[in-house]
Order: structure tokens, then sequence, then C-alpha cells
């Protein structure tokens, strides 16, 4: 279906919980068959899907004030991995990866959300600059900027995990 | 340039986002910079690990019922529930025995009759047909020239029609294969097109709005002034639309979305 687990992915980094990810979901794909007759066909239907999605979270938890800390820890993202460790076992390597996984899940969720919305388009849905651009209604240089910053608050919370070389000069 | 400017840059850069002078001057930095080099492996390797925990989280288990199965999802059928309440239904409810068994009487034979005569329509045959495709089942003749396919096919309706056929090699699919079925009296023609991006079968047929499969979704295209019906079962996406007296079922397993942008995007206005 419909770039159906790019759509969770984005949604569940943004809402931080997965039965909210899963409403912002039903909801995006009710809205675009509201509003096919706006897609232009021929154009990226992945980011227009993803704008929707976006707008929706934003009118969704922002307006209502439902948005929860930054700092906000909760074993939700637990579950998730819990539940892809038992469809997928695998051998020892795919224990680290998930441990791996699952910080980065964590970290994510201690960025603040603008940095966290570019990491997630950029890094984990593939968009270009320009495309997260349109999606989030701002600049290129922005993404850019936002992207630079995210990294570099994510790298401070990983670099226990990510290999990296020590030995700077 | 200093090493705070170039923090920003070795982002773009990373992210294949970097050009021109700007992607120069960077270039020069990093030769004599190994502080700025060593950033730049820290960066792509941090992305990298970012992706694989990306592709990691997949969407629930019964999501995609729950999607499919959602009224809100699916606004026309909504709609088309009510009127049939608001406009046929009588409100007065002591008039509902009787045009209950109106209704049987007028609709209950000649119900019967269709069923036993049409059976199951063409379009869910056409998943199954490529249900078992994959499954191995459906045992074809490849050829390796695709006019072949058209020739063989056309000349198997008596040329009253031609299989609709598309490039599709911008999707890494290529025609491979056809075959003739024959359901309920009627030949279709099947175009089998395989690659790297999967598998689709092309379904031609002489038909019409009778053929459209029941709880479709009805997209319509304003440009072209056509209608597409969207289904699926299971993991297999089916997209069916009328070029005159011709129908076409395009069947894959590829997302509905694509699915329905190819068909739009190729069928012909009649």
């Amino acid at each position: 279906m419909l770039h159906l687990d790019h759509l969770y992915r984005v949604a569940f980094h943004l809402a931080k919980d997965q039965n909210e990810a899963q409403d912002l979901v039903q909801e995006t794909f009710a809205r675009a068959l509201a509003a096919y007759d706006q897609f232009k066909l021929g154009t990226n239907m992945k980011a227009w899907l993803t704008k929707i999605l976006h707008n929706f979270f934003l009118d969704r938890f922002h307006t209502s004030k439902r948005w929860i800390s930054v700092d906000d820890s909760t074993n939700q993202e637990s579950d998730q991995w819990g539940r892809l460790a038992a469809e997928n076992p695998g051998p020892e390597s795919h224990v680290l990866f998930r441990e791996l996984n699952s910080q980065i899940t964590d970290a994510l969720r201690k960025i603040p959300e603008e940095f966290r919305t570019s990491i997630v388009l950029v890094d984990m849905a593939d968009f270009s600059y320009e495309e997260a651009a349109e999606i989030l209604a701002c600049p290129i240089g922005t993404i850019r900027s936002r992207l630079s910053r995210g990294r570099r608050l994510l790298h401070k919370h990983l670099k226990d995990y990510i290999g990296v070389k020590k030995d700077r000069d | 340039m200093n090493c705070d400017e170039a923090q920003e840059l070795i982002t773009a850069l990373v992210d294949r986002e970097l050009r021109g002078p700007e992607r120069s001057s960077l270039e020069v930095h990093l030769a004599e910079c190994a502080r700025c080099r060593l950033a730049r492996e820290e960066e792509q390797a941090l992305k990298q690990a970012i992706q694989r925990a990306g592709q990691s989280i997949l969407a629930p288990d019964g999501l995609r019922d729950r999607i499919l199965s959602n009224p809100n999802i699916f606004p026309e059928k909504r709609r088309s529930a009510r009127s049939w309440r608001d406009y046929v239904w009588p409100t007065t409810p002591m008039l509902r025995p009787a045009l209950a068994i109106v209704l049987l009487l007028v609709l209950a034979l000649p119900t019967f009759y269709l069923f036993k005569q049409t059976g199951e329509p063409i379009a869910f045959a056409a998943l199954h047909t490529y249900d078992l495709f994959l499954r191995g089942e459906l045992p074809v003749h490849r050829v390796e020239n695709p006019k072949e396919i058209e020739a063989q096919l056309t000349s198997a309706v008596g040329g009253r029609f031609h299989p609709m056929g598309y490039d599709l090699t911008a999707m890494n699919l290529q025609p491979v294969a056809g075959l003739v079925r024959e359901i309920q009296g009627r030949k279709i023609l099947v175009a089998i097109y395989q690659g790297q991006g999967g598998s689709l079968f092309c379904y031609t047929f002489l038909g019409s709005e009778k053929d459209i499969p029941p709880n479709a979704a009805r997209f319509f295209d304003a440009e072209k002034k056509m209608n597409f019906y969207a289904f699926s079962r299971g993991t297999v996406n089916a997209v069916f639309h009328r070029e005159g007296e011709v129908i076409c079922i395009l069947v894959s397993a590829m997302p509905m979305g694509e699915l329905l942008a190819l068909a739009e995007a190729k069928a012909k206005p009649s």
C-alpha cells in the first residue's frame, strides 16, 4: 500500500508514540483520498503524502498542546523494537544493530522537533533538501542548518554507539 | 574557511547536496584539515546508522487492513450508504416490512439468476491469476520479442481488439510473456511484464461498467475525464479503467498509489 511503511516511520518519529503514529497515518490516507484531485500526476506522491501527514501532525499536536517534552522518555519505543526482534530473529549482529537502532530512536526523541523532523525526512525518508523544504514549508538553507545542528546533537547522544575514530588531530 | 564554517558544508557534502564554489572551497579545506575530515567520516557513519534505524521501522501488522476498512477513508462509499437510507428506505417504520417484501420479490430471482451466470467477477479472477503466477503455478510461454506477444494475443481474439501494451522500461519492467484466459465465455488477454521493478499484469478484454468490481474505490481524473477503480486482495493491488468497450486492469504488488498513477498516466480517453 501506498508508502505505508514510509509514512508510519515518519509518523512514529514525529509523534513518538505507536498509537498516535497509526492515527496519523490513517488520517493522512483519509485526507489524501479526499484531496486526490489536487495531486498532480507526475509529481512526487511520497512527498505529497508526507506533507499531508506533517501538516496534520502540526494541526493535531501543536494546536491541542498534546505535544510532550523533548526530554520525555517512555518505554513505547522498546515495544517497537521488541516486536521487530520477535518478527526478525537473526544472528548476533542483528542484536547489535537493534541496540543501535534503539539508541538512535531514543536520541532522536531527545532533540528538538525541528531538527528531528529534518533528519527523519532526509536521512530516513531519503528526501532531497528541496523536497524536505517543500514539505516543511521552509527555505532549503534552513533544512541544511537544522540537519547540521541536529546531527551534532545526535552525535553527542550516540558517540558511545557509533564507531568513530578517536585520534583527532 | 575555518572549521566552524565548514561544519554545515560537511553536512551538505555527506547528503550529496553540495555543488559549485561551496564544494570546491570545502574540498580545499578538507585537504588541509584532518579534524574536519574526521568530522565528515563521523557524520557519514551517523547518517548510515540513522538510515538503517529508519529501515527497521515498519508499519504494524493490521494497520493496512484498518485503513482499507476505515469508512472515513472512502467517503464515496459512506455517501452512497447514506443515500440508500435517506432516499429509499421509508421513514415510517410501519412501511419498512412492506418495502422489504417488494424488494425481495423484485430482486431475489433475477439476482439469483445473475449470480449463477456470472460467478466471480473477472476483476477478481485477474487477481487470482496474478497470485497463481507469483506462486509459479501458472504456466506461461515466454517470448523474446514484445511484438510477438501482441501479435499472438491479438490473433487469439480474431483481431477484435488488441492487448493494451505499455512501455514500462522506465519502471524496469519489460514484457516477457502473454497468455489468453477464458472466463465466463469471454477471452481475456494477459500481457505479463517483469523486471527489477517486480512484475505487473495487464489484462485486456471487452466489457462495460458492469465489470467494475464491487467495493472498488473510484478515482476521477479530471484532466482525462476518466474513472479509475482501485481494488486489492492481500498484497496484490489492481486498477481498472475503461477505454470505450475495452477494459484494462493493471495488477501488481506495487503500492496502490504508484499503480494508480501508472494507469492514469497511460490511459487514453476514449
